[in-house]
């Protein structure tokens, strides 16, 4: 894939244009699951997308109270980290656009300074729902991850190498690692919900008590492009655990049933669980998810040194 | 659980409000928490926004039309809210409606219990986060609304007294149908006891959460299912049984939590106990009339009644002056009684996050309980009088109009026995 030109890579496809349909439908599909385990009906195939116009058209208010350049660019900041973090990250088969040697290490900071712009976007407010909000997603930030960011380094601790694409390598030639790193996978995946801030771990944007958390205040164009940031990370995530864990790149067809049957599991987990305490679900990740990840990583160095 | 912590710094106030709008709220109110991080230090409510004046339009509408005015005070629990109203109305006119009436009277009000503990069970549910639980109970809860439809004529609102009777009769045919129904809706009302019971989530967020115990809520006044979960023996079906509970009698359900989880498990087995005594009641309803004649004016007089009402006690003072009106219609819901129980003693020291999940725990019904005080303080006849002095004056008053000492009812040998 390295005839593509580096715009074309940028704008179009893999990441850009082509990624965030994708995520569209990806958010259709994953309302749409959760509407039919709750016995609903669910939006229709287009719904995001409409979502999505009809925010950006909308007039952008901008509060009383806020830092209004911060107010502004954080929106945009978030948006430009997850498409960033999107070029390194192969997607449905195809290669990644760029790789660059620890792009791995790129990639998770990236992706955790969406949640910080998250954070900031709630404390920069003035709004008491906002900053609640905001206090909720940085306690959970740092709640998920380190256990998230382990189970995210283990593959590259076996493949030893820190670039995606040579874990995505290693990850095809050998036995999936679901299979040999069974516990890496759980606590990813349970920690890819936990950064997109899905139940049961929506306790930062828990309507019933803070409205909707840190973006309580954004509207228009801002909430609408950090919409679009949250669809690309949840892609983004999915790939990364689908390419890690379940056999490297595959073909297009494979890699996307993979993606699907993972997205499936995300969404029986939303609709089935009681939304968390915010120092249930530190608890939690403290008390199981760090062990848990911690044995992994033990594991995988006793086996490597004999 | 409740064991407060925290040294509030009076200097730095972080007052989260709630309401009058707020997604977490179906009918307006306020409320403002003071927090600490996430730890509830102060809770103050406000309440009044939907103030209809009901009571006073009572005044200047006839016997039958209030009927249907109150039955419009609270869209849940109708039934109970007409039938305490007509309760009055009949003991004042003098009649006894025939058995038969009675009966379907009682049943009517199970329904509508069925139908107000699962729309209840869904929206807790939605308040802790679990909308899965929300969406079926909500669906299952249509069943119930199907069954009132079919019978009633309505979804809300079915008016099923009419004064000195019903409208409706139940048919064998409609029995027939009623009871296929009512065994689908059992089985699920199991899975959801289940869930409630089990569920590893869920528990987590009612278990110990809310506690208050049998004292605690005694003190505060607390009735109906928020009462009975903290093993309160009150139930206005068993103590003073009216209309049809006393031909056929309905069982006391009681748990001794106290917690929100036992609320949970108290209203969904008083499900089981609806569905078991229509079902029973179904086979052996007395053949007779459904009405008897119901004058257009009431003599004099002044009567009151409670109801069990899915929420608890409802309770209704009507005075009659003698013409085609009331005089004076007194309403005091559930709700009203069970506030305090959230507000002074449950809210503090627990996390913001509970919030929600507690206030929907007394099942709140903000219109019902909306009304206007006017305190008369700074004029010159300020009435401003001491519990003491207002017991006094009620005690001569009753002595001089109806000829009875009230402090000879055992009010004072209730009070001893304590």
């Amino acid at each position: 894939m390295t005839a593509l030109h580096p715009l074309f890579a940028l704008f179009i496809f893999p990441a850009g244009l082509f990624l965030i349909l994708i995520s569209f439908f990806i958010e259709w599909l994953d309302r749409k699951l959760i509407a039919r385990f709750q016995n609903r009906m669910g939006p229709r195939l287009l719904q995001p997308i409409a979502d999505i116009f009809k925010l950006l058209a909308k007039e952008e208010i901008v509060p009383i109270g806020v830092h209004r350049t911060l107010f502004m660019a954080l929106p945009i900041f978030a948006f430009a980290c997850v498409m960033t973090a999107s070029l390194y990250v192969p997607f449905f088969g195809f290669q990644a656009a760029w790789n660059i040697r620890g792009d791995l290490i790129i990639t998770m900071y990236l992706l955790s300074a969406m949640t910080v712009c998250l954070g900031m976007a709630g404390t920069n407010s003035i709004n008491r729902f906002a900053v609640v909000g905001a206090t909720r997603t940085l306690t959970q930030l740092f709640a998920y991850e380190g256990p998230f960011m382990l189970a995210l380094l283990m593959p590259a601790l076996v493949a030893q190498s820190w670039t995606i694409s040579h874990i995505a390598e290693y990850a095809s030639n050998h036995t999936w690692m679901i299979v040999t790193q069974p516990i890496g996978f759980i606590v990813a995946i349970i920690g890819l919900i936990g950064k997109l801030e899905l139940p049961p771990f929506d306790a930062p944007e828990a309507e019933q008590e803070i409205v909707s958390g840190a973006l309580s205040e954004y509207s228009g164009r801002g909430f609408g492009l950090f919409k679009i940031a949250k669809n690309v990370e949840l892609v983004i995530g999915l790939a990364l655990i689908t390419v890690f864990y379940l056999g490297g790149i595959a073909s297009p067809l494979l890699f996307s049933i993979k993606m699907l049957i993972l997205l499936c599991v995300i969404a029986l987990m939303q609709s089935t669980l009681t939304r968390l305490r915010i120092d249930q679900t530190v608890g939690l990740w403290w008390q199981a998810g760090a062990i848990l990840s911690l044995a992994q990583l033990l594991i995988i160095i006793l086996v490597r040194v004999r | 659980m409740t064991e407060n912590t925290i040294d509030s710094n009076k200097s730095q106030k972080y007052i989260v409000p709630i309401g009058p709008q707020h997604p977490a709220l179906k009918e307006p109110g306020h409320f403002e928490f003071t927090v600490d991080g996430e730890i509830v230090v102060d809770a103050s409510i406000r309440l009044g926004y939907v103030h209809r004046g009901v009571e006073k339009a009572a005044e200047s509408r006839s016997w039958t039309q209030v009927l249907y005015l109150v039955e419009r005070v609270c869209g849940i629990c109708s039934h109970a809210h007409g039938t305490a109203f007509i309760q009055n109305a009949e003991a004042l006119a003098g009649i006894e409606i025939p058995p038969r009436a009675k009966v379907i009277r009682a049943i009517a009000g199970e329904i509508e219990r069925l139908h107000s503990h699962l729309l209840w069970l869904g929206v807790a549910a939605h308040e802790g986060g679990f909308d899965a639980m929300f969406m079926y109970s909500w669906r299952d809860r249509e069943i119930v609304m199907d069954i009132l439809e079919n019978f009633f004529g309505n979804r809300v609102n079915y008016s099923v007294n009419i004064p000195g009777g019903v409208k409706e009769d139940i048919t064998p045919e409609f029995a027939e149908q009623f009871r296929k129904k009512l065994d689908f809706l059992e089985k699920r009302l199991k899975h959801y006891l289940d869930v409630v019971n089990t569920d590893a989530t869920f528990r987590a967020r009612t278990v110990n959460i809310g506690t208050l115990g049998k004292e605690e809520m005694t003190r505060l006044g607390a009735t109906g299912p928020t009462a009975r979960s903290a093993g309160i023996t009150r139930d206005i079906r068993v103590d003073r049984p009216y209309s049809g509970f006393d031909i056929y009698p309905i069982n006391l359900i009681l748990d001794d939590h106290g917690d929100l989880n036992a609320r949970f498990v108290v209203r969904l087995k008083e499900c089981f106990e609806s569905i078991r005594y229509i079902k029973e009641v179904l086979d052996k309803i007395p053949e007779s009339e459904l009405t008897v004649k119901f004058p257009r004016k009431i003599p004099t007089g002044e009567s009151m009644s409670s109801v069990e009402a899915p929420r608890g006690e409802l309770f209704y003072f009507v005075r009659s002056n003698g013409t085609e009106s009331p005089d004076r219609v007194k309403v005091r819901t559930a709700s009203l009684c069970n506030w305090g129980t959230i507000v002074s003693a449950v809210a503090k020291g627990h996390k913001l996050a509970d919030m929600p999940m507690i206030l929907a725990g007394i099942d709140p019904c903000f219109s019902c309980n909306d009304r206007m005080v006017n305190i008369v303080g700074r004029g010159k006849d300020a009435q401003l009088w001491t519990w003491e002095q207002l017991r006094k004056y009620g005690i001569e008053y009753h002595s001089m109009h109806e000829g009875f000492n009230v402090s000879d009812c055992g009010i004072e040998q209730l009070r001893e026995e304590k």
